[in-house]
């Protein structure tokens, strides 16, 4: 437990930092490159949904990305 | 303890700063004046002294806006003889993105080349697009973030209302 | 007979993802996406499994402020996982066969810069079945340059497998995920999602307690810590997308992942994206090596009849190793909205690519080959 703890403030405060270091405010006509669909963190829903499938299946860690997955029998 | 307190102390001023929103131009205030190229002649707000204008800022990157392009090159025919100006402000930095744009979805309205960002610094757009009404008084009359098809009829009221006043 | 060809581990499904972009803006394009995944594994000593899955996914915008998406998916599944360690079963694995099929719905609300998402998912085997449904509220500052993600997702699996005793087991997870996406420049976006899970009931392989000892623990929480950031070189045309996350559960696993991937935009509409993961995880604590009671002999670990209602996995994916996955995607897209895309992947697990070499010793290097191709249509 106190290992999560820890690495939950390491997390936060890193969340922090990317969210302070963002105050300079980009303004909307500026968003031509970040609207281009390689930008974005899910350009790709089914090659994202096999891929996290495969690492499910084939190692012992896993999330971080989604939640309400369901399980499967995979092996 | 301290160090969790300072951490909440700061997560809520930063989000509090990511939170203060940029003013655009306010309904009410002047409309900034802009000179800007187009495919022929530039255009100048100045010269469209005593007409209603309507200022779209637009990208070829902005999705909403190929929707709304049909329904401005609606407008500039049917209130254009009535002194009606449409300007669609492009803010794409390539020349070239506008084009391709302009290739598969035309336009029947004069469109001004912003590509250095200085009219759109000067109005502050919300988001793309968004849309200034401008009376023939020079003072901005109405503004439209993001476009949609349920925007029309209250965008076409606003056109209307801005006509009449303009004649008296 | 499935010897040890599907099993019921607690593996998870993919489930709904926070915001991809900053921005909280309704989508106003149906998007239709196909595509079909060819997947095989091996060890030097032989073939594992192979997958064939067809899979769709659909987003509709049904009006101004709801949007609709459909995803379904199909798969074939043949050939057979190891017994224990990477010991293969006699059989080469032909004439096993099964297939599952799985599909999910996502509706999402849009009221200005907030959106309220709930999925429901069901996916269906001959020995696993899994409901599950989420909730995600996703809620954008005034500028759109900061995203807040919130989300929470249940899912209850019924594990009723084919072969030795018949009985039927439920593990249900309730997982949670908190996160925030930030646009940091006019070529830069990055986000932090913290992510927790807890997994009750029942999370033993089945097969795998058939032919070898794999008894595990009724519990398991876990955590991750994900960070993600994509830099746009505008004079090089190209996407920088790298990832790092940090996971760790209470089975004392352990592990780091990274993703690097280069889309590179290139003329008459392809994108080329090279693309490299490495992870390094460590083993649960119950794991054990491949050496052997030497009374019992294989499969049973040295001790095992001085304790044999302990935990104990000699599951591959529960050692320690270092996985590498190189891959390459080629993509193009054409005018009126379609794009095809194709992408190669090749992945191996070895012991001594885990971090600091002391990855678990005595089994075979797992290896894998994934092959994507896909065509999809925007309108």
């Amino acid at each position: 437990m106190k290992q999560f703890a820890s690495v939950f403030t390491c997390a936060g405060a890193l969340a922090l930092s990317v969210a302070l270091v963002g105050c300079s405010t980009v303004q909307p006509w500026q968003k031509g490159n970040l609207a281009k669909s390689e930008m974005s963190f899910d350009h790709d829903p089914l090659q994202t949904r096999f891929e996290e499938h495969t690492y499910f299946s084939k190692e012992g860690a896993s999330g971080g990305m989604s939640v309400g997955g369901g399980g499967c029998g995979c092996n | 303890m301290i160090g969790r307190n300072v951490l909440v102390a700061l997560f809520a001023s930063a989000l509090a700063v990511s939170m203060t929103s940029v003013a655009a131009q306010e309904v009410g205030s002047k409309a900034p004046a802009f000179d800007l190229p187009t495919a022929t002649k530039p255009v100048r707000l100045a010269d469209l002294k005593g007409q209603v204008v309507y200022i779209d800022f637009w990208a070829s990157w902005c999705a909403p806006c190929k929707q709304s392009f049909p329904f401005m090159s609606e407008m500039q025919a049917k209130y254009g003889p009535r002194g009606f100006t449409v300007i669609g402000v492009n803010v794409d930095q390539k020349r070239e993105d506008a084009d391709k744009f302009l290739a598969t979805t035309p336009a029947k309205f004069t469109i001004g080349f912003d590509t250095t960002s200085k009219v759109a610094e000067a109005y502050q757009p919300k988001g793309m697009p968004t849309s200034f009404l401008i009376g023939a008084d020079g003072k901005v009359r109405a503004m439209h973030v993001g476009f949609k098809d349920s925007n029309r009829e209250e965008i076409e009221r606003e056109i209307q209302a801005a006509l009449s006043a303009a004649r008296k | 007979m499935k010897t040890g060809s599907i099993l019921a581990a607690a593996m998870a499904l993919p489930g709904m993802l926070p915001s991809a972009h900053a921005q909280v803006t309704v989508p106003n394009a149906t998007l239709i996406q196909f595509k079909y995944l060819y997947y095989r594994d091996y060890q030097d000593s032989g073939n594992r499994i192979t997958v064939k899955s067809p899979a769709l996914y659909l987003l509709a915008p049904i009006s101004e402020s709801w949007v609709f998406e459909i995803g379904a998916v199909y798969d074939n599944i043949t050939g057979a996982s190891p017994y224990y360690h990477t010991v293969l079963s006699g059989a080469s694995g032909e004439g096993v066969e099964d297939k599952r099929a799985a599909g999910d719905i996502t509706v999402t609300k849009y009221f200005g810069r907030t959106a309220i998402s709930a999925r429901a998912a069901y996916s269906t085997e001959d020995d696993y079945k899994s409901v599950a449904g989420g909730l995600t509220l996703r809620h954008a500052t005034p500028s759109q340059n900061t995203t807040f993600t919130l989300g929470a997702g249940y899912s209850s699996d019924k594990i009723s497998p084919a072969d030795g005793p018949v009985f039927t087991r439920t593990k249900t997870t309730v997982d949670g995920i908190v996160g925030i996406t930030q646009v940091l420049s006019k070529n830069d976006t990055a986000q932090v999602n913290l992510y927790y899970a807890q997994q009750r009931g029942y999370l033993t392989d089945p097969y795998k307690a058939l032919f070898g000892v794999d008894q595990r623990p009724d519990k398991r929480d876990q955590m991750a810590a994900l960070i993600r950031w994509n830099h746009y070189f505008e004079g090089l045309k190209a996407s920088l997308r790298t990832s790092y996350r940090f996971y760790h559960d209470d089975w004392e696993i352990n592990a780091h992942t990274g993703t690097i991937e280069w889309a590179q935009e290139l003329p008459y509409g392809f994108t080329l994206t090279p693309s490299v993961r490495y992870t390094s995880q460590s083993a649960a604590f119950f794991y054990y090596d491949p050496v052997y009671d030497a009374a019992l002999g294989p499969p049973f670990p040295p001790g095992y009849l001085n304790n044999p209602n302990g935990f104990y996995t000699s599951d591959q994916r529960l050692s320690a190793f270092g996985g590498i996955t190189p891959g390459i995607k080629v993509a193009k897209s054409f005018v009126g909205g379609w794009s095809i895309d194709a992408k190669a992947e090749y992945y191996e697990q070895r012991a001594d690519w885990r971090v600091g070499g002391e990855g678990s010793p005595g089994l075979q290097d797992f290896k894998a080959q994934l092959y994507q191709v896909g065509v999809s249509k925007k309108f």
